[in-house]
């Protein structure tokens, strides 16, 4: 019944296309916004394909006008007089509740509240037989979630929790109900004051193995499914410093096949369907895991090579998405002689290299792995400059100050003092002509 | 001389490509040769370095993990990403290119006189409402479970008679477990440690009559505002638990901002008389409930 489509940002044709771009940039504003305010919430919005063709010309809308009381009653009574559009008018009240000041005017109403307080039987159903009945109350539990600590609380006392870890081993095989519980457990998560709570019931109900299980995405279904349940994961990770019982339930090893099949798939120039919007949270996950889990590293090296592919293609599209790439595999070689040396057996020094030359934190993560790489001793520093290191730092010596903040005085150094003659040489010649307050 | 490549093509190593297609097998981390460190030569630096005060440490430089918190700046750009994609997303009803030519027809559970023009919609239908069906009364539940624990709770002689002596009354919340001497116990928990409505249909009193029962049939109806699609009106009894009379437990355990629920529905709206309300559970065998 419903399916969730992934909204291409096709052109409207010529006449709408620079409006919408407008407005898609107005609409990014008021996110990033959000976010400084620590208001970043979304909701995820179900409505049938009739109704799509009403509402295209208004789709980045973050919340339409505020509703009257009187609208708001009309509005549930519509939804409660059943009939076949009653799930039509049911979407439309959600849509319209995505308006805040509406949501206050519907909470206020009489019958507005008998709805809230239904949650109890939102989380009967997903015990029960319809899918589709259990993937709309999950739908709707997902978008109250983020309303407020008292909801979540509320949420939390009637046993939400083992709800959604019975539904989604129910139902592991429908791929549909698990986007739909991994959605509902991110928003769920997603708060940062209710972490006490919540997440120990998380990781004490038996969701987490599926979670993980369900980062494998299926290529016929769509990345969907994988994409909640990383974010849950990313979320789980990141509340903790101590992710040993993450990492031993599978997460790092997953996290890391994932991304290399998916650096197959990216290399291969698949790059459609919103390949970046899974990539993403893995890589956090993955960045965070190598923090927090004592020295448990991944074990196959492929993972360098989907990370440098990552790190180039998205270079342009997604910069930060490139950046975060380059922090990942600082984690990874940080301290670890094997990930280091398989850098440089694998070649990937060059694609480094030419990172260099990019601003917005590239650089300076690129930098930083460059370090990590020396830091081991001369052999590796020989075989950097062989890969003309110190002809790419030179080049970007021409910004100074930029070069001092993003590290590469340090790493001069530790070429200096690792490094063979001629090397040693040119290190040193670079800081005392660039750097004389650092020379000897 | 410096030369600023904006526009970069970047083009991918064909041995990078070769390494992620899916022939590659695993490089494992710890067959890969490392260089031993050589201390001793570095250890001879330092001390050089150290002689002279005016030296800044040359090792300010450490490999180093980095952590972020969710809400750091350094995530921002994903975060955005994310969101966009959230609220962009269309969850649009999967019709079929090619509906099922079927026409009208009925649900053939007796007494239940739903319509449907798809299969779809049929199957819903019947799995909402006549699945999971108690043989004795004919009342349906929206989960298995549930249906369980009215069997055991309304047909079973044996558990009357070991609820005499021990709590038996099952808490609803799975994985909660608690159990209780009275359904009355069971009720307060639910209130008070799952934040459950004070006007959650409880357990109803036995009562008889059938017109008590369809009066109380459409209140109950009434009240499943939430419902998504007409068949839920008729899954208002599914629940099993009909209203409570006692106007005491009106109060809402909720602290949101709202004046308390009244129990009594106020719709001045009428109910379609095509929605049937008599489906499956047909209240004609009341007569055999015991006690």
């Amino acid at each position: 019944m419903w399916r969730l489509k992934l909204l291409r940002h096709k052109a409207r044709g010529s006449a709408n296309n620079l409006e919408f771009k407008h407005k898609r940039r107005e609409f990014e504003k008021a996110l990033r916004q959000a976010r400084r305010d620590k208001q970043l919430i979304s909701k995820r919005l179900l409505q049938s394909v009739d109704v799509e063709e009403e509402e295209e010309e208004d789709p980045v809308e973050p919340g339409s006008t505020p509703l009257s009381p009187e609208q708001v009653r009309e509005m549930i009574r519509g939804v409660q007089s059943g009939g076949e559009e009653k799930a039509a008018r049911l979407a439309y009240l959600r849509k319209a509740l995505r308006n805040p000041e509406s949501q206050l005017t519907f909470i206020k109403s009489d019958n507005g509240m008998h709805m809230l307080i239904g949650h109890p039987y939102l989380l009967t159903y997903l015990s029960g037989q319809s899918t589709k009945l259990t993937e709309l109350c999950l739908y709707i539990l997902g978008n109250l979630c983020p309303d407020s600590t008292v909801v979540r609380e509320k949420l939390l006392a009637q046993g939400i929790v083992s709800a959604l870890a019975s539904c989604i081993h129910n139902q592991r095989y429908n791929l549909e109900v698990v986007e739909a519980v991994g959605f509902t457990l991110s928003q769920l998560i997603q708060a940062k004051d209710t972490n006490e709570k919540i997440i120990p019931a998380v990781m004490a109900s038996g969701i987490v193995p599926h979670v993980i299980s369900a980062l494998t995405p299926d290529p016929e279904f769509g990345y969907g499914p994988a994409i909640e349940c990383t974010w849950c994961l990313h979320y789980l990770v990141s509340s903790s410093s101590d992710n040993s019982m993450l990492i031993a339930q599978g997460a790092l090893s997953q996290c890391s096949a994932v991304l290399i099949t998916l650096g197959g798939a990216v290399a291969q120039g698949n790059r459609a369907g919103g390949i970046e919007l899974l990539i993403w949270p893995l890589l956090r996950c993955l960045g965070n895991l190598l923090v927090s889990g004592g020295d448990v590293k991944p074990e196959d090296t492929r993972l360098l090579a989907a990370l440098c592919v990552f790190s180039q293609v998205y270079l342009h599209p997604h910069p930060a998405l490139s950046r975060e790439s380059l922090w990942v595999l600082n984690n990874l070689t940080a301290g670890s002689s094997g990930f280091c040396s398989g850098l440089l057996l694998l070649n990937m020094v060059p694609i480094l290299i030419q990172l260099l030359s990019f601003s917005k934190g590239i650089n300076s993560m690129a930098l930083r792995v460059l370090g990590n790489i020396a830091h081991h001793g001369t052999e590796y520093c020989v075989r950097l400059t062989q890969a003309g290191l110190l002809t790419a730092l030179c080049a970007t010596l021409c910004v100074v100050e930029e070069f001092t903040r993003l590290n590469g005085v340090p790493l001069l150094e530790a070429i200096q003092y690792n490094s063979e003659g001629e090397q040693r040489v040119r290190a040193a010649y670079i800081l005392d002509h660039h750097f004389p307050s650092f020379s000897l | 001389m410096l030369t600023y490549s904006y526009n970069l093509n970047i083009m991918l190593q064909p041995e990078l490509i070769e390494l992620l297609g899916s022939a590659t097998p695993k490089i494992l981390a710890e067959k890969i040769p490392v260089t031993e460190n050589r201390d001793s030569e570095w250890q001879g630096l330092q001390q050089k370095v150290r002689g002279n005060e005016n030296a800044v440490s040359p090792f300010g430089f450490r490999p180093q993990r980095l952590r972020f918190a969710v809400e750091d700046e350094y995530f921002e750009d994903g975060d955005i990403h994310r969101h966009m994609y959230l609220q962009d997303v269309v969850t649009a009803t999967a019709h079929d290119e090619h509906p099922p030519t079927i026409s009208e027809f009925r649900c053939h559970i007796a007494g239940c006189r739903q319509l449907f023009d798809t299969l779809e919609g049929y199957e819903h239908h019947y799995n909402s409402l006549h699945r999971n069906v108690c043989s004795n009364c004919k009342r349906s539940f929206p989960s298995n479970r549930l249906l369980e624990m009215h069997i055991l709770e309304w047909h079973d002689s044996l558990f009357q008679v070991m609820a005499e002596k021990q709590c038996m009354y099952e808490c609803l919340v799975e994985g909660c477990g608690l159990k209780f001497k009275t359904s009355k116990e069971r009720k307060d928990h639910l209130i008070r440690t799952h934040s459950y409505p004070a006007d959650f249909r409880f357990d109803k009193e036995k009562k008889s009559g059938r017109m008590r029962e369809k009066k109380t049939q459409q209140q109950k109806d009434a009240n499943m505002e939430f419902s998504e699609t007409a068949t839920i009106h008729q899954e208002s009894e599914s629940m099993d638990f009909s209203l409570t009379p006692e106007p005491e437990s009106v109060k809402a355990v909720e602290t949101e901002p709202m004046h308390t629920a009244n129990l009594k529905p106020r719709y001045s709206y009428k109910v379609p008389s095509s929605i049937c309300f008599g489906q499956g559970s047909v209240r004609g065998f009341r007569g055999r409930r015991k006690k």
